[in-house]
Order: C-alpha cells, then sequence, then structure tokens
C-alpha cells in the first residue's frame, strides 16, 4: 500500500540546515499494523507526516498505492488525503468552536457528502464509539479519553484506508489508553492499516511490527506477529 | 530596571518589525489627523477673540417680519450707531462699518486697489487693533481722514512714520489725509481691510443712508462694564419704531444683540436670529477627530494585544525565574508608553510638514502653538491617557496569566474579549463608512453646484468694474470694446448677477394689498444685458434702445410673478420706487444668490443712462481668444479711465468664491475620509492577525481533514465581510439621515434618492477592501504547512 523510497527531508533557515530525515525507505501492505518508536526528536513525526501527506519529503521517493505522491502539491496532496488517511492525534486537535457531532463531521465536509447522508454517517461512528449521548457537547466539556474517542471517531467517518496515530495515548491515563488501543486493533481488525507513532513500548505492541527510529534514519525492526493481508488492496 | 524595560521594548519591536510598524503607522496617523483638525477648530474658534473686553462687543442684528415672513441680518440703518449710543445709557460706544471693497488709492505715481472700508470714531476705542501712529479716539474724527495698515503705508510712503500727515487720492475724486496708521490685522480678525474711511464719508456717498427705512452696514457697540446684554437686547427691541415711518403691522423690524466675537460661528439665521454656520463644521470635524483617534485607540489595543500573544511565553519565563505582576504590568505599560511617545513625536513631525498644504487648503495660517502650555499639558495628558488606555490591556491580561498554561501554549483569549474586539471593528468601520458616504454627498452637491445652469451663462463670462471716468465714457468704452476681435457684447450691470442683494418694498401693481410690504430683488441693468449674460425671456421682450419709453419699463422674473397675480403680465402696470411704468417681459428663473436660497422675486430696470453709476459691465468673450481680447480691453480701459487700474473678474470666479466653505468642507472630508479608512483598515489588518493566530490549530485541523485554501479563506473571511456587512446596514441609515440634514440647507440640492448608486458604490467598495486587507494573512495562514502547526501543538 505504501512505499517509501530513500526519502529525505531537510529543514533549512537562513543559518541552520537540519536533517530530519535521512533517507528512510520502508514498505507497508495494506491491513498492516504498524508502530514507530524513537526518541524525541528523532524523526518519527516527521515521518507520520510525510506518511499522511501533510508534509513533503525534501528527496526520495514515495508511493501511495500506485501514485507517486512525494512531488504533489499541497491541493492535489489534500485530495489523496481527504478520502484515503485520518489522523489521530496526542492532542486530539479538536475544534473548540465545535460541539462533538459538528467536530467529526467536519471530515465529511470536505468531500461534499450530502448532508443527510453525513448525518447518517456521523451518527453510525458516534455509536460505535460509544459517544452519541454527548454529541450535543463541546470539547472542553469532555474528558480526555471521551475527546480521544471523537478524535478516532473523526478519523475513520470517512472509513479511510489508512489510518495514522501520532502518540495517540500520550494524553492519556492508562484505562482510558487502553481503551483506545483496543479501538485500533479492531479498527485494524476491520481491514484499516494503521500506522502510529508512540513512546509507549506497551502500545507498540498492539502492532505486528516495530519500525525504530534513530536520528532520521530506520534502526532496527522488530516483527512481532505474523501479518496476513487480510483483504486485497 | 527601566533600562531592561526599554531593551525589552525595543527587542519585541525589532522582532515583529512589519507588525510594529503596522501599529505605529496607525497611531501616527491616527494622531496627526486629530492634531490638525484640533489646530483647525482651535483657529476657527479664536477669531475675533483677541480684543479687548471682547464680552462687551455686541453686533446690533434686524429681525424683519414681512407679511409674516421672518428674517434675519446684520443690515441696520446707518444712522442707527450715533443714535443707539445717544439713547441707550448702557451702551458705551458704538460704531459702523459699511463693507470692504477693492478702491483705488493714489499717491503721486503709485496708484494700487486695496480694500477700503468706511467705519464710526469709536472703531479703535471699541476694537483692539493696535494703532502704530495717531490717536484712536481722533483718528476718524474729520471727514476726510484716512487710517491705514501699516502693509498700506510702507507701499505708499516707505513706513507708519512717514505716512502720516500724507495726503492719498481716493478713486481719484477725493483727497484724503492720514491721520493714522493701523498694524496689519491678524489672521484672527473677521474684520480685513487696508484702510478706514469716515462715517461721514460713507453717508456723504451714499444718499440713501440718511433714511432709517434703508439698511445695509452693521451696528458693532461696546456695553458699559456691567451692563446686562439681555436686558440692553429688551429695551433695544422696539428702538426702530421711533425713527423709521414705514414700520406697521405688516412690516416690522426689531433689533437683537449677538455677542460679536460669537457671530463668525453663528453667521446663519434661523427665525430672524443668529443661529448655527460654521459652528456645525467645528462641531462635525470635532466628532471625527475624537472618532479617529479613538479608532486609532482601539487599533493600537487590538493590535498590541495580537502581538502580546506571541510574547506568551516571555511572560511565563519571567514569572517561572520570579516576575512579580507588578513589575510585569509596568513592563508592558511602559511599551505602550514608548510607542505612544514615539508616535506623539512622529505626529508632531508630520503635522509640521503637512501644515503648509493644510493651511493652502483651508485658507488659514496655523502654526502648531509649541509655546503654549495648554498645548504641551494636552498632549502629555492625551498621551499619558492613550498609554493607559492601550497598553492596560495586555498588560493585565498578559500579567495574569499563569505561567504553567502559557508554557504549554494554550493561550487563548475568552469569548467576551473577541465579542468586545468584533464589536470595535464594526464601530470604527461603521464610522469609516459615515464619512465615506458623507463625503461622496458633499462632493456630489458641490459637483452639482459646479455644473448646474444657473439661468445665465457664466462661462468666458467678465466683470469689469464701472469707476472714475469709464461711468461718463462708457458709450465709447462700450463701442470700442465691441470692435475688438473675441468681444461678443458688453453691458452694464448694477450689481455682479453672482450675488444681487439689493432690496426693497418699494413695488407697486394693480391689486396690490395698500399695507403689504412685499419684498423684491432688483437690479439694474444696460441694454444688451439679456444677451450678454443669455438670460431667457419667457414672455415679451427685452429694453431696446429705439423704445424711448423704456425707461419706465420693467422685467421681471418668474418667481415675481408668484406674487404680482397678473395672468398676463406683458403690458401691465408697474410701479418702482413711485415710478410709474409698464412690465415689458418676463425673465425665466436664474439663479443669482447661492444655491442655499430661494430664487427670490427680481424687477429688472433699465439703467443705460443713470447717472453716478457705481455698477459694473458684464463683458462676453470668446474663450479662444480671451487673452488678446484682455489686453486689448485694458488698453481702452486705461485709456479712457488713466487713474484706475485695469481690474476684472470672471463670474466663474464670483460663482465658486460663494461656496467657498462647502468646496474646503469637501476637501477636508475627502482627506480625512480617506486617513479614517486607512486607520479603519490598520485595525482590521490586526484583528485578521489576531483572529488567524487565535485559530492556526483550526485550520491546520481542517485542512489535514482535507479543506482546500479555497475554503479555508472563505472560513477566514466570512467572519469579517460578515463585520463588514454588518457595518454596512448600520452606516447607510445613519448616514442617510446626517447627510439629509446637511443638505437640507439648501433650497437647490441633490435627491438622495438619485444618487442611491453612492451607497452602492460605497459599499461595495468597502467588502473589496475588507477582502484585499485580509486576503494576504488568510492566504498565508491557509497555504501554511499543517505539518509545522499542529507539530507546535
Amino acid at each position: 500500500m505504501i512505499r517509501l523510497a530513500d526519502i529525505k527531508k531537510i529543514y533549512r533557515t537562513t543559518e541552520v540546515e537540519t536533517s530530519a530525515l535521512n533517507g528512510v525507505s520502508l514498505t507497508i501492505q495494506q491491513g498492516e499494523f504498524v508502530s514507530i518508536m524513537g526518541p524525541s526528536g528523532c524523526g518519527k513525526s516527521t515521518l507520520l507526516n510525510i506518511l499522511g501527506l501533510i508534509d513533503s519529503p525534501s528527496e526520495g521517493e514515495y508511493y501511495f498505492g500506485d501514485l507517486e505522491v512525494a512531488k504533489y502539491s499541497e491541493s492535489k496532496r489534500a485530495d489523496i488525503r481527504k478520502g484515503n488517511i485520518g489522523f489521530i492525534f496526542q492532542s486530539f486537535n479538536l475544534i473548540d468552536e465545535l460541539n462533538v457531532f459538528e467536530n467529526v463531521e467536519l471530515a465529511l465536509i470536505y468531500t461534499d457528502m450530502k448532508s443527510k447522508n453525513r448525518k447518517e454517517r456521523v451518527m453510525a461512528v458516534l455509536e460505535k464509539m460509544n459517544m452519541t449521548h454527548r454529541m450535543k457537547h463541546y470539547p472542553q466539556q469532555l474528558s480526555g479519553g471521551q475527546q480521544q474517542r471523537v478524535a478516532i471517531a473523526r478519523a475513520i467517518v470517512n472509513r479511510p484506508k489508512l489510518i495514522l496515530a501520532d502518540e495517540p495515548t500520550g494524553n492519556l491515563d492508562t484505562k482510558n489508553g487502553e481503551d483506545v488501543m483496543q479501538l485500533l486493533t479492531q479498527l485494524n481488525e476491520e481491514g484499516t492499516t494503521i500506522i502510529m507513532v508512540t513512546h509507549s513500548p506497551h502500545d507498540a505492541e498492539y502492532g505486528q511490527r516495530i519500525i525504530n527510529v534513530l536520528d532520521g534514519k530506520i534502526v532496527s525492526e522488530n516483527k512481532l506477529k505474523a501479518f496476513q493481508n487480510a483483504s486485497p488492496s | 530596571m527601566w533600562k531592561n524595560y526599554l531593551k525589552v521594548a525595543f527587542y519585541s519591536f525589532k522582532k515583529g518589525k512589519l507588525f510594529s510598524l503596522f501599529n505605529l503607522l496607525g497611531l501616527t496617523l491616527g494622531i496627526t489627523c486629530s492634531l490638525l483638525i484640533f489646530l483647525w477648530v482651535q483657529d476657527e474658534s479664536a477669531v475675533d477673540t483677541f480684543h479687548q473686553d471682547s464680552e462687551q462687543l455686541h453686533y446690533v442684528y434686524t429681525t424683519q417680519t414681512i407679511d409674516g415672513e421672518v428674517s434675519g441680518g446684520l443690515y441696520t440703518p446707518a444712522l442707527l450707531p450715533a443714535e443707539i449710543k445717544k439713547k441707550i445709557p448702557e451702551i458705551a460706544l458704538a460704531t459702523g462699518i459699511a463693507w470692504s471693497t477693492e478702491t483705488t488709492f493714489s499717491v503721486e505715481n503709485q496708484t494700487h486697489k486695496l480694500r477700503g472700508n468706511h467705519t464710526g470714531e469709536d472703531f479703535f476705542k471699541i476694537f483692539s487693533y493696535p494703532l502704530l501712529a495717531g490717536d484712536a479716539s481722533t483718528v476718524l474724527k474729520k471727514p476726510e481722514s484716512i487710517v491705514i495698515s501699516r502693509h498700506m503705508a510702507e507701499l505708499f510712503f516707505g513706513s507708519p512714520q512717514q505716512a502720516l500727515g500724507k495726503t492719498i487720492r481716493y478713486e481719484d475724486r477725493k483727497d484724503l489725509q492720514v491721520t493714522g496708521v493701523f498694524e496689519n490685522l491678524p489672521a484672527h480678525s473677521s474684520l480685513q481691510f487696508d484702510c478706514l474711511l469716515t462715517w461721514q464719508a460713507f453717508m456723504d456717498d451714499n444718499w440713501w443712508t440718511q433714511d432709517w427705512g434703508n439698511k445695509g452696514p452693521s451696528t458693532v457697540v461696546k456695553l458699559k462694564k456691567g451692563a446686562d446684554p439681555e436686558a440692553v437686547a429688551a429695551k433695544i427691541k422696539d428702538f426702530l419704531l421711533a425713527y423709521d415711518d414705514d414700520q406697521s403691522e405688516t412690516f416690522r423690524t426689531e433689533l437683537g444683540l449677538f455677542p460679536f466675537a460669537k457671530m463668525y460661528l453663528y453667521s446663519n439665521f434661523e427665525n430672524g436670529h443668529p443661529y448655527n454656520g460654521r459652528i456645525d463644521y467645528i462641531r462635525i470635524f470635532s466628532i471625527v477627530a475624537l472618532f479617529i483617534l479613538v479608532i486609532a485607540g482601539i487599533n493600537f489595543m487590538n493590535l498590541t494585544t495580537a502581538a502580546s500573544l506571541r510574547r506568551g511565553k516571555e511572560v511565563g519565563l519571567r514569572k517561572v525565574m520570579g516576575a512579580y505582576r507588578a513589575s510585569l504590568i509596568k513592563q508592558f505599560l511602559a511599551e505602550a508608553f514608548l510607542m505612544c511617545s514615539l508616535a506623539v513625536l512622529l505626529a508632531l513631525g508630520l503635522v509640521q510638514l503637512c501644515l503648509p498644504s493644510f493651511n493652502i487648503l483651508t485658507e488659514k495660517q496655523i502654526a502648531i502653538p509649541w509655546a503654549a502650555p495648554y498645548f504641551m499639558l494636552s498632549l502629555f495628558t492625551f498621551l499619558l491617557l492613550m498609554g493607559l488606555f492601550s497598553g492596560s490591556y495586555p498588560a493585565f491580561f498578559l500579567s495574569s496569566l499563569k505561567p504553567v498554561s502559557i508554557l504549554k501554549g494554550t493561550l487563548k483569549f475568552g469569548r467576551n474579549a473577541l465579542l468586545i474586539r468584533r464589536g470595535l471593528v464594526v464601530f470604527q468601520f461603521t464610522l469609516s463608512l459615515l464619512l465615506i458616504i458623507g463625503t461622496f454627498v458633499v462632493s456630489q452637491q458641490v459637483r452639482f453646484i459646479q455644473s448646474e445652469h444657473l439661468g445665465y451663462n457664466r462661462e468666458n463670462l467678465l466683470y469689469i468694474p464701472i469707476e472714475g471716468d469709464l461711468g461718463e465714457k462708457y458709450p465709447l468704452f462700450k463701442e470700442q470694446a465691441l470692435a475688438v476681435p473675441g468681444v461678443e457684447q458688453v453691458a452694464k450691470l448694477g450689481q455682479s448677477v453672482t450675488s444681487i442683494d439689493n432690496g426693497t418694498g418699494g413695488v407697486n401693481w394693480d391689486g396690490k394689498d395698500p399695507n403689504s410690504k412685499v419684498q423684491f430683488t432688483h437690479l439694474s441693468v444696460g441694454y444688451d444685458f439679456l444677451e450678454t449674460l443669455q438670460l431667457e425671456l419667457v414672455a415679451g421682450r427685452t429694453f431696446r434702445e429705439d423704445y424711448a419709453t423704456d425707461t419706465a419699463a420693467y422685467l421681471v422674473n418668474e418667481a415675481a410673478l408668484a406674487i404680482i397675480p397678473y395672468e398676463d403680465p406683458v403690458g401691465k402696470r408697474l410701479a418702482f420706487w413711485g415710478r410709474e411704468g409698464k412690465i415689458i417681459g418676463v425673465l425665466k428663473d436664474f439663479h443669482f444668490n447661492s444655491f442655499h436660497h430661494q430664487i427670490e422675486p427680481l424687477v429688472v430696470r433699465l439703467g443705460e443712462a443713470e447717472e453716478g453709476w457705481d455698477g459694473m459691465m458684464a463683458v462676453r468673450i470668446k474663450t479662444e481668444e480671451t487673452q488678446k481680447a484682455l489686453a486689448t480691453l485694458e488698453t481702452i480701459a486705461t485709456k479712457l479711465n488713466p487713474a484706475f487700474p485695469f481690474t476684472y473678474q470672471f463670474a466663474e470666479e464670483a460663482h465658486q468664491r460663494l461656496y467657498r466653505s462647502e468646496s474646503i468642507i469637501s476637501k477636508l472630508s475627502r482627506l480625512f475620509a480617506g486617513l479614517a479608512i486607512f486607520i479603519a483598515c490598520l485595525g482590521l489588518l490586526g484583528l485578521s492577525i489576531f483572529s488567524i493566530q487565535q485559530r492556526t490549530k483550526e485550520i491546520g485541523v481542517r485542512k489535514v481533514l482535507g479543506a482546500s485554501v479555497a475554503r479555508i479563506i472563505q472560513l477566514m473571511s466570512s467572519d469579517f465581510v460578515r463585520l463588514t456587512l454588518l457595518a454596512y446596514l448600520l452606516a447607510v441609515p445613519l448616514s442617510w439621515y446626517v447627510m439629509n440634514d446637511w443638505l437640507s440647507d439648501f433650497v437647490y440640492r441633490i435627491n438622495l434618492l438619485d444618487h442611491w448608486y453612492i451607497f452602492m458604490y460605497t459599499g461595495v467598495a468597502m467588502f473589496f477592501i475588507t477582502l484585499l486587507t485580509i486576503i494576504v494573512q488568510t492566504y498565508k495562514a491557509a497555504t501554511l504547512n499543517p505539518a509545522t502547526v499542529l507539530k507546535d501543538e
């Protein structure tokens, strides 16, 4: 589903040049659950952003399915993003001014889906996340765990093939963290590809393999479970 | 400590260079603008206030009621000053003042046209015009005296001292002796003249002044110390009853008193009493200045607050390092004061730079009163208030934040603060729209005045005064002038048709109520006046040389026929000042006064052969030969009338002069409206930067979810477009009301309904200006890499 070949990401200011990714090559199959680990500043979030098409690499090739997207413009990347990729962030990134329903609906608004269909889709996802009773609430009225459930609802409402999670349990207590990981596992079992960045070895073990990043490079890879391609791509 | 504050202030200014510059620019422009208006208002209010015992000086004005119609003015009988001083014990001094006219004076070979006026003996005792030579109580005693200005003395004699006792020839018919020299008049004097002649001379030259029924000159009195002006006014109310035989039930003239120093600002009369005038403009512009200052202050506060958001981290760190809240408040206030001081300094420089052009625009001689303690004091007070006003919000807000939340980066303003900020934007945009619409309406009215057909053709029409020998030699002049290529018509005129103000109640017709004193304007003309002015006849004919009886023939305008109820007026009886005659023609109504006034009923009589003519002639010339024709006319006039320099005035010029204040107001409002909108845009820019800063995360999230650049721009702009729309909806009815009120001062005016497009265009322009202002910022936000934004989280 995803193939990265010798990806580099260099940040330049007038005085300094920082290399965030330094020749990353990686292949991810459809339906895989991959954990990415590494210390702070190692480049894992940059990698996730490039994988999620919200940032573009400075060099290298990036195949998303059959498309070579490394040189795509922002608007083309946005087109691919909105139908295929869902995002989950450590700090949830819900919009304070919108209620739960509207936050989830936001992901569908940019796909030009009809209002009636949108409503049905959002309600179904909220039900799945067990958040229907809170749909009129605003983010600041919810607990961290609930906020992350809303964020996951928003990420999956589009039925994306790929979910990118950037430390999804980082701001949660153990109990809520566990719930979130169960949800992700469930989504993966239903066929969604998941790539997750985490600091937590415990969470990482939910994946089928763990990729370790250091100084912008993949330094090792641990295969935890055998991966069976559940659905044909 | 203070050094550190300054250092940090300077550093933060440098860091957000563009932002700081915007902020400084807005405030500087706001202060400059308000300062200019303040100086103008100061200058206007200072007119005529420099006279000693100013509160004891009063104009005597008249309130006339004719057949139920009330009017008022400063015209009084020429006999009034002397009589009122004699009869009313509370009046210490009194003088008549005629009018300043361009008059020809000569000494030996030198001849100059200067502004001469006539006034009474008490003049220099009433007013504080310092005399450089001569004695205030005697300078105007002898009828052949003349008191001249320093300028005139230097012009003719080299110095004021050398002028005393010398002889000056007046209008080539009288020798006058210089009995005094006064210092050149200050610009703050509403009375302007180069020399003064005696009241006796005025009465001798104008036979009609002997009659109490004729009014023209103004009268100024000085009350005795302690005299109550209201009591004196009540006492003189019916003063004229004993002198003017014409006074009756239907024709009443009452006298009133109005402070001399205030008359400049209240020169309009309503219901027969002084009411408003330039004071209206002072009020309007004072409000404008205040508004501009408030807008600039609000923006400054908004922008400073927005900029301070970026400094949350600094504040958090300072707090962690142990800074007290008070020291942080001091820091932010110090920065605000520094910025305000800089803005005030820059504004002072800018005002100094602008003053020469501003003075040309306003026809004034304004200077910054550096030495005046009140000026420095008010500037300092302003600085203090502005610094507190604009620095307090960021200071108290930022210093109140908990260091943890700032360092975690969750800095956010509450809903109330946002609501206030939006309210302020609506407020300043409403105001700017009001100014813009107002400016458009004023310009349209001025344009209407300039382009409206007056009923006569004022283009290529010259007025040449008939003075000296030219009166006697007029037929010869006319004959020679008509032979000049480029000269089309020549005709005598009693007054320039731009403003005819001769009024009389002495018109009679068949069936007139014998008690009625209804007023007519009258004009004396020579042959060919109709053709020269290019007036239109509705019925009958004009005066003709081959009709000997035309010396007792009259033309009337259409407005006159509204009073004289002849069905078919041509050939009907009309008597003017007792002289029986016939109406021979009816003139189509034409404007012979400003558009503020209705076209009055007019009687035109033939004065071709009148003696002692002191009017002028109208000359119609061809456009392409103006210069040549003027040169030849000068040669002819100088040959026939060598004692008088050749002068002329274009009718167009005279017409424009009628609307001098409207023209200045139009220019001023254009200037201030432009500045107001610019400052408001800076405010909008500040708010949009602020709002984008607050919503960066939202933009990032939306982009990650697939929002296109266009959608983000739309999202970010719609808020501001809504705010400007609201401002527009408020401004339209408000400006409609205000401008309709302004227009109601004109009898002939534009109809706002016909100019609906002003409102539409302003709205459209505002919409685009709003978009243009915020588009760069929103575009920047919309194209931001979401990865950068979300990484900050």
